[in-house]
């Protein structure tokens, strides 16, 4: 398998796909654009109409649902936790029902029911975007986007450059926690039982030497890119330049009109 | 103790793009008191193959069977306890400021008296050679004594069958002798151990039994001289050597080791 392909990491999903094959410029301009347009729309039916769009997005990205799902449930648990605390302390509007000692008002649900929408399609929205566009391209896409900053001495470049090593080791630190976790486990380590401290406790044989693996591996990638000639991004050319065509333009004014429709419904 | 694997199964990330059938139906057996040579190319299943031992790994079909009872049955830090299991570069996973500590670790994990922990700490540090270091920051070791210590960390459990997993890699060839020796010493001693490797030199040295693994299945089995001489493909370059020279000279017998091969060839010339 190739290094970085994210094993277990659910990000990037090699597929032949119409949004794979997008510039990945087009593809986080229209992620900025459904964001903003996320936080002007302001009804349920908008909320669904936006979902809809996304669903039909996901179809045609080819990558399986079931991958996507897999990344909304840890932030499903946060919505859920932020929606019933609007739903328990929103005072506006009629009661809806009571509950003990709480009573749901109607402005309530209306808030919780925007937000919990709200944040699961910025979500989904982002999802889509990392899972069709390789970690490589998304960074190129961000630098070239940024890089009007750099008369103002932005580090562009350098920032790019960060996120694609940070996103490249991910799965490389989740594999070697694993290992570790499995080397310690070994030796009787018991990361299930006990009581809090004793599990932090716990995790200091796993933590000591995932950290002194990450250091040494940042110093070998720093001997490795200098060795290769690397000296920051002044004057630097890429392997693969990115082209804006026709199509990308196309997809992006769609991805701009999706929060409109929403906005308007 | 005996081991043994009945038709186990393992696949990784089922049900994902990635998942992998890493075991495919393997059967085989660790008897007791023997060194068990696993061998076989990159990729094949071996490591896997070693963490079903102690069920770190469990099978996604199949049975791990432990002196006949189903190894699921016994609590996971009696078997884990029973079965050492060092992994690959297993140097990574020390952690403790000093040798001394790190060996430790495990023999305190089973709940043992500082007496009892001191002791096991000092004997497996002695037959790992390293009593010297066991002061030493971790830190400050060179490769070859970071593999031994961390070997020694296992070895402090004194598990009835300790399974290396290619333990040589990486180290000078001197070192490499000097840990086949551990391996003979445990033998001696009634461990069985079970040594995953790439060296076929190395493991025609020390092994009982060998085990040819290939795309996760059991490509041969048997005494070094059955999978060597059945299938010269896999025998190292001393048996591929010593069969040519059979062809015309066949009372050279069916030499495996490298010393054994030099004593049936001198004693071809002499005699
Ligand atoms: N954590 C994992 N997730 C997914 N696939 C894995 C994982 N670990 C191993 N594999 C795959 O399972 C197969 C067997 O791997 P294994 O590590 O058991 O081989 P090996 O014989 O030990 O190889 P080597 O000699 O390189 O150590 C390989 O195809 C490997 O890519
Ligand atoms: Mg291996």
């Amino acid at each position: 398998m190739a290094p970085g392909a994210g094993r277990g990491t659910g990000q990037f999903y090699p597929a032949d796909s119409p949004l794979h094959a997008l510039d990945p410029r087009a593809k986080i301009l229209a992620v900025a654009a459904l964001v903003v347009g996320l936080f002007l729309v302001d009804s349920v039916a908008g909320f669904l109409a936006v979902g809809a769009a996304l669903l039909c997005l996901v179809q045609v990205s080819r990558v399986p649902p079931s991958t996507f799902l897999r990344l909304l449930r840890p932030v499903a648990v946060i919505v859920a936790f932020t929606a019933l605390f609007q739903v328990a302390f929103v005072r506006e509007g009629e009661v809806v029902f009571g509950l003990w000692v709480f009573q749901a008002h109607s402005e309530g649900l209306r808030l919780a029911a925007h937000l919990a929408l709200r944040i699961l399609l910025l979500v989904a929205a982002a999802a889509l975007l990392t899972a069709t566009t390789p970690p490589l391209s998304l960074s190129d896409g961000i630098e070239d986007l940024l890089s009007p900053l750099k008369r103002f001495r932005f580090p562009a470049h350098e920032i790019a450059m960060m996120m694609t090593i940070a996103l490249r080791f991910i799965p490389t630190l989740h594999e070697e926690a694993r290992k570790i976790i499995m080397a310690q486990a070994a030796r009787g380590a018991d990361f299930t039982e006990g009581g809090l401290i004793q599990r932090v406790r716990a995790l200091v044989p796993v933590l000591v030497p995932l950290t002194v693996g990450a250091f040494r591996r940042a110093d070998e990638l720093a001997e490795a890119m200098e060795s290769r000639g690397y000296r920051g991004g002044e004057g630097r050319t890429r392997y693969r330049e990115l082209s804006f065509r026709g199509r990308d333009a196309t997809a992006l004014c769609i991805a701009v009109l999706i929060p409109v429709g929403g906005i308007l419904l | 103790m005996r081991i043994s694997l009945e038709d186990v199964w393992h696949v990784y990330s089922p049900g994902t793009a990635f998942e992998t059938v890493a075991l495919r139906g393997v059967s085989l057996s660790v008897e007791p008191g023997e060194v068990l040579g696993i061998v076989g190319g990159t990729g094949s299943g071996k490591s896997t193959l070693a963490a079903h031992l102690n069920l770190l790994l469990r099978p996604t079909s199949g049975r791990v069977l432990v002196d006949g009872r189903d190894a699921l049955a016994l609590r996971k830090s009696e078997l884990r306890r029973r079965v050492g299991l060092v992994f690959q570069f297993p140097e990574q996973a020390l952690f403790a400021p000093s040798v001394e500590e790190d060996v430790a670790f495990a023999p305190r994990q089973m709940g043992l008296g500082p007496e009892a922990v001191e002791e096991r700490t000092a004997a497996a540090l002695g037959v790992l050679g390293i009593a010297h270091l066991a002061r030493r920051p971790t830190r400050a070791l060179s490769g070859g004594e970071q593999r031994r210590a961390a070997i020694a960390g296992t070895l402090a459990m004194r598990p009835q069958v300790l399974v290396l997993d290619e333990p040589t890699a990486g180290l000078d060839p001197f070192s490499r002798r000097e840990l086949l020796g551990v391996v003979r010493r445990l033998r001696e001693e009634g461990t069985s151990v079970v040594l995953v490797s790439h060296d076929l030199d190395e493991v025609a040295e020390v092994s009982d039994r060998l085990c040819v693994m290939e795309g996760g299945a059991v490509r041969a089995e048997g005494t070094p001289e059955e999978v060597f001489y059945g299938e010269l493909a896999l025998a190292p370059t001393t048996v591929r050597v010593a069969a040519r020279v059979r062809e015309s000279a066949p009372g050279l017998g069916r030499p495996v080791s490298y010393d054994e091969t030099l004593r049936s060839l001198r004693a071809l010339i002499g005699g």
